[in-house]
């Protein structure tokens, strides 16, 4: 049989709905008014993934220069749960790994996953990314509430 | 210069010449310089005081138009320049009966002059003056016999009168006169219209004769196939008609019509006969989807439970929402449901279990979506079998298991709507719309639900997220000829008694099909010049049952409700002020409560007065914006105040009803709506007529039981009626005389019902006898002792109303009124005697009472019977009130019917004028529906806390968008809905909280 259609779509003011209701699902966190109005600044930072037609899963990242450097930061990547290992999550993730090959500024890409998350930890290290530090009590209120910093260098010739 | 002389020397004249260029070019302004200079020297030259006017008619100056060009007219009688010009203007005032008189003259003084016949020929078409078109296109023919035009449009006059040998040697004639080329479209469209012309001729063998002789110089290759297997099969040909179907089907495997009729080709007669030919088309078009779905509606049992599960299950991996829809149409066939919910919820389990359709086939991918689709369709197949908590609750699983799907909050909006919960329904769609704002589609079904909940200012701003910026959203939606709007608006209108409004939506929608009749007019000319011969035929055929279409119907229908509503109650200025209950007001508060009723209707005028101000704006603004409005003059304006205090309210549902009766005589409310007219216009003949068409439709449905008890009611109260003397009005009599004794008794108040609460109307005039037809024939008593004959419905109206009039004051009795009575009651008798016969022919007995009570008897389990006996049973005697409100409101168990509509129905019954039943009847039959319904707001005695908030909000003007949008951004804040799906649920609980950490880092 053959697989449905996998595509990502632009975030736009007239769907951004979708993408909150997504993260409301896949994600606890709540975000405020201001995550999503510099979502829909951002450009290709910011995707909608569509499974025949229909929104599963969506990619939020941006640019830090917290530590003196420029890094790709992704806020959140997720997917609605019947629709994960079907290669969404590998979708998004590439497109955020092209925009970053293209953009000479950027050396590194990185990301919080709480350390029990055992299938994101899989998942990005699938693509090369590794545990650089583990902060404490990132968490507040939930258990565990350790988080590993993960981290890929994109090493350019 | 002497006046009568029209010639002008040649400098003028070549002016003159300049003025007709100047208009032709559009050249205004200087069409007017030179006119000007013509009228220094001439200033009574007619045909340039015509040109001038016709020029000042384009820029807009309407009056000053009309005034130079009678002025023309007058000034030179025989020119066919000043006729013309005068059929120019009135023609660009849609004016074409007067324009086509104005042509005609022009004809006399100058007959072969070919722009004249041209114009006329197209006012005929465009009037269906069948007979006039003929007669013009025959002199045209007859002037240019070398223009195509004058060949296609002589033939076509023929076509359009069915004199289909004239028209078919004319096109013979014309076809061997024309120049082939290789790829000749418009040669291949005369072929097809000549076609067209022998089958509608009934000459099919040459029709099929035809089309094999030329086949190859037809372009559209489909439709020659398909006039051939139709005419093989017309011809009985069928072995040679399958043929043709079957190239056809190979050519476009989708098409439903060429599968049945490859089945009467093949004269397949047994179900398994037909189910082979589907398997054959199956196994030949892997991938096509009609010859799937078309042997569903023939196979039953353990064959169409073979035929079902790929079918399903196909649709159910490939996730086609629509399934339901598709399938629907086999819920009329028995066990067909049964048979689909058992596998679908068979489906449901494997797919719990083991995430496969089909548990034995490992080999199969499992598809995340299928599950998905299940729930959904057992959704809609549940609330299609009115279980709603089922429905719904399947439907919530869905959700959980992709919120993101937009087509599920839809179907809840269906769901919810179907059980009654019209906000919730609002509300579910609302949630949709915002998902995706980009979706017009469901920005209109939010739209449309928002009307059916009455919250027509949301429906706006809804709207006019996608109208044209800078008008009004219902502007915008009326120029658009956005008539789903304005009727859904009409009957929101309606509901909330905002009769003006409802009307003015009504006659907004009635307007459009006139713009469209007059919209025609630009394709007399068009399709000829493009040789779309066929379908300009087709069109023609359109427009002339436009009216005919739904749309009209809906408006129609409502307006003719709304009008008989104010003619048994008109709108006084005082009727709200009774509405309400100012007894029980202590003076201070009934003060205050005036003083409020004063401010508002005050506020109210302002608006209305500023809302008119800025339509004339708009429209003056458009005036001045060229000529293209100019064409459509200026209509009366549709001003909601004066809609709903109509001077003639019967008069008006007359208008809307004509075209019902003449193009949709086959439903029954044409004649039911025709014979509540009738009644209040006292018109008995009238009224039996429309009682045997209804009859002749549908005899048995439950209202025309009404309308017979209603009609045998009125021949028992008022018939025969008493003769009137012929009176005058009191402005012409100058010395009324009394009537003589004997005719002073017959002006009682008639007692016929109480649909006429002033019922001075008692005629001065009688039916005539012979009036089967559409015309009342009805002699009219006037002063001078004149029978009129009154030949149509309309003038039939107006001497009606004159007839209140002259009842006040009598004529002088110069006539013989002895023999003029004798006369009328011999007529009436006549009449009575009709009534009697027909009437035991249809129900068989005049005793309306009888009649009633048999009716009951023999329909005492169904609720809608039930109704309309308790409706029949008030028309008769109001004092048996309490009797009929039991009837109506008994729903027990063992009472049929007790659908949302049903009840609903009766619920309208008992509130409004008919019946008027008291707040606690009304509460205690909402009380009792709302047990069968609970979710349906209109049983609530009061709306639900959860809801209220909605309603405000959204009724507030303007805050219906930022209403919905609150409610949604209120459902993501707070805790995700309960989720039952095993994975998300885990996920939820991992995620537990919103880690302050983690956002700040996000917010930067
Ligand atoms: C992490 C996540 C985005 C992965 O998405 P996905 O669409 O399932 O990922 P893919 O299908 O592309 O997976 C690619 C590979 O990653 C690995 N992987 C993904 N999820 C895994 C899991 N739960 N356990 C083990 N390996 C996993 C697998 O190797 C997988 O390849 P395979 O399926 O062929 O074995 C998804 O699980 C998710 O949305 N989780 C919740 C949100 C979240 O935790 N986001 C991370 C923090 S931003």
């Amino acid at each position: 049989m053959k697989r449905g259609r996998i595509e990502l779509g632009d975030v736009t003011p007239h769907n951004i709905k979708q993408l909150k209701l997504l993260n409301q699902v896949v994600f606890p966190v709540s975000y405020n008014d201001k995550f999503y109005k510099d979502v829909l600044e951002a450009g290709e930072l910011a995707k909608l993934a569509y499974y025949n037609d229909v929104v599963v899963g969506g990619v939020c990242c941006r640019i830090d220069v917290s530590e003196g450097q420029r890094r790709l930061y992704i806020m959140t990547l997720g997917c609605l749960a019947p629709y994960r290992r079907l290669g969404i999550g590998t979708l998004m993730l590439q497109h955020v790994l092209n925009y970053v090959e293209k953009d000479a500024n950027i050396h590194c890409i990185f990301l919080h996953v709480q350390v029990s998350n055992d299938g994101a930890l899989d998942f990005y290290r699938n693509f090369g990314f590794e545990v650089v530090e583990t902060k404490e009590h990132y968490y507040k209120r939930i258990e565990p509430a350790d988080a590993h910093v993960l981290q890929k260098t994109i090493s350019k010739s | 210069m002497d006046p009568s002389n029209q010639v002008l020397p040649t400098k003028e004249n070549s002016l003159f010449k300049r003025i007709l260029k100047c208009y032709e070019q559009k050249q205004y302004k200087n069409g007017l310089k030179f006119a000007k200079q013509v009228l220094q020297n001439y200033p009574n030259h007619g045909e340039t005081q015509a040109m001038k006017g016709l020029t000042l008619n384009c820029l807009g100056r309407k009056e000053e138009a009309y005034q130079l060009v009678r002025q023309g007219l007058r000034n030179n009688l025989k020119s066919h320049v000043c006729w013309h010009v005068f059929g120019l203007l009135q023609r660009s005032d849609k004016k074409y009966d007067e324009a086509i008189k104005c042509y005609r003259n022009a004809l006399k003084w100058d007959k072969d002059n070919l722009q004249i016949l041209r114009d006329l020929s197209l006012l005929q078409i465009q009037m269906r003056d069948l007979e006039g078109y003929r007669e013009t296109r025959y002199k045209l023919f007859e002037l240019r016999p070398t223009h195509r035009a004058s060949w296609i449009g002589y033939a076509m006059s023929f076509h359009l009168l069915k004199d289909y040998s004239s028209a078919l040697k004319i096109l013979e004639e014309f076809r061997k006169t024309m120049q082939k080329n290789t790829y000749d479209y418009e040669y291949s469209e005369l072929l097809l219209y000549q076609n067209m012309v022998m089958r509608e001729a009934g000459l099919l063998e040459e029709a099929l004769e035809h089309i094999n002789t030329y086949k190859e110089s037809i372009c559209d290759k489909v439709t020659s196939l398909e006039i051939r297997g139709e005419l093989l099969l017309a011809l009985n040909r069928p072995t040679e008609a399958e043929k043709f179907y079957r190239v056809l089907i190979d050519r476009n495997h989708e098409n439903k019509d060429y599968y049945l009729k490859l089945e009467k080709a093949l004269e397949l007669s047994t179900v398994e006969q037909k189910l082979a030919l589907y398997k054959d088309y199956s196994l030949k078009f892997p991938r096509a989807h009609v010859p799937r779905r078309l042997p569903l509606n023939y196979a039953t049992g353990e064959v169409l439970e073979a035929l079902l599960e790929p079918y399903l299950q196909k649709c159910l991996l490939k996730g086609v929402p629509p399934l339901f829809t598709d399938l629907q149409s086999l819920y009329d066939q028995p066990g067909k449901a049964e048979l689909l919910e058992t596998l679908m919820y068979r489906y449901l389990h494997n797919l719990e279990t083991c995430g496969r359709l089909d548990p034995s086939d490992e080999s199969s991918d499992k598809e995340p979506a299928c599950i998905l689709f299940v729930l959904m369709y057992l959704a809609e197949h549940h609330s299609h079998l009115n279980n709603t908590e089922t429905a719904l609750k399947l439907l919530q699983r869905a959700l959980d298991h992709t919120p993101t799907l937009i087509e599920l909050y839809i179907i809840k909006g269906d769901i919810l709507k179907r059980a009654g919960d019209l906000l919730g329904a609002v509300d579910a769609v609302t949630e949709a719309q915002t998902l995706d704002t980009a979706d017009r589609y469901v920005n209109s079904k939010t739209a449309s639900f928002m009307l059916s909940a009455n919250l027509i200012q949301a429906a706006q701003d809804m709207c006019s997220k996608f109208t044209r910026e800078g008008v009004s959203a219902m502007e915008n939606l009326n120029e658009m000829q956005c008539m789903w709007f304005q009727n859904d608006c009409a009957h929101a209108y309606y509901r909330l008694g905002q009769y003006g409004m409802a009307l003015k939506m009504c006659h907004q929608v009635d307007r459009h099909f006139t713009e469209i009749i007059e919209d025609q007019f630009d394709f007399h000319t068009y399709c000829m010049r493009k040789m779309t011969l066929r379908s300009y035929v087709q069109l023609l055929r359109l427009e002339d049952v436009l009216r005919s279409n739904e749309f009209y119907w809906e408006a129609a229908i409502l307006a003719i409700t709304i009008y008989l509503r104010l003619h048994d109650k008109p709108i006084t200025d005082v009727t709200f002020e009774n509405d309400i209950n100012t007894v029980d007001m202590s003076p201070a508060e009934l003060k205050k409560y005036r003083a409020r009723q004063r401010k508002n209707r005050k506020a109210e005028e302002r608006k209305q007065e500023e809302k008119r101000k800025e339509e004339k704006k708009a429209e003056q603004k458009k005036k001045q914006s060229g000529q293209d409005d100019l064409e459509n003059p200026p209509q009366e304006e549709l001003i909601p105040h004066k809609l709903e205090r109509p001077a003639d309210p019967i008069n008006e549902a007359l208008n809307f009803l004509r075209p019902l009766q003449a193009l949709l005589p086959q439903r029954l409310h044409t004649h039911l709506l025709a014979f509540s007219i009738h009644l209040r216009r006292n018109k008995p003949l009238l009224m039996l007529q429309s009682l045997k068409r209804a009859w002749s439709v549908d005899r048995d449905h439950p209202e025309l039981h009404t309308s017979f008890v209603q009609f045998l009611k009125y021949c028992k109260d008022s018939l025969p009626r008493k003769y009137q003397a012929p009176v005058v009005t009191p402005a012409e009599s100058a010395t009324p005389v009394p009537l003589p004794s004997n005719e002073q008794g017959s002006n009682k108040p008639n007692p016929t019902n109480h649909h006429h609460p002033s019922n001075k109307h008692i005629k001065n005039s009688k039916d005539n006898k012979n009036n089967n037809k559409d015309k009342n024939q009805r002699k009219n008593h006037h002063h001078n002792h004149q029978n009129n004959i009154a030949s149509n419905n309309t003038e039939n109206c107006k001497t009606d109303t004159n007839a209140s009039t002259e009842i006040i004051a009598p004529t002088k009795p110069s006539i013989n009124l002895e023999e003029e009575e004798a006369n009328f009651d011999a007529q009436e008798a006549v009449v009575v005697a009709i009534i009697h016969e027909v009437m035991t022919s249809l129900v068989g007995t005049v005793d309306p009472v009888k009649l009633n009570e048999d009716f009951l008897n023999k329909n005492n389990e169904s609720l809608p019977h039930r109704l309309q006996a308790a409706r029949s049973m008030m028309f008769l005697d109001s004092v048996q009130k309490q009797r009929a409100i039991g009837i109506a409101t008994e729903i027990g168990d063992h009472i049929k019917g007790r659908n949302l509509e049903n009840l609903q129905t009766v619920l309208e019954w008992l509130e409004g004028l008919e019946c008027e039943a008291s707040p606690e009847e009304i509460l205690r039959f909402k009380s009792q529906s709302q047990k069968l319904f609970p979710r349906a707001q209109i049983f609530m005695s009061e709306l639900p806390q959860s809801h209220t908030t909605t309603v405000t909000t959204t009724t507030a003007d303007g805050a219906a968008a930022l209403a919905t949008t609150t409610a949604v951004s209120g459902v993501i804040t707070s805790v995700a809905p309960s989720i039952t799906d095993d994975e998300i649920t885990a996920n939820c609980q991992q995620y537990d909280e919103v880690i302050v950490n983690h956002v700040n880092h996000v917010d930067g």
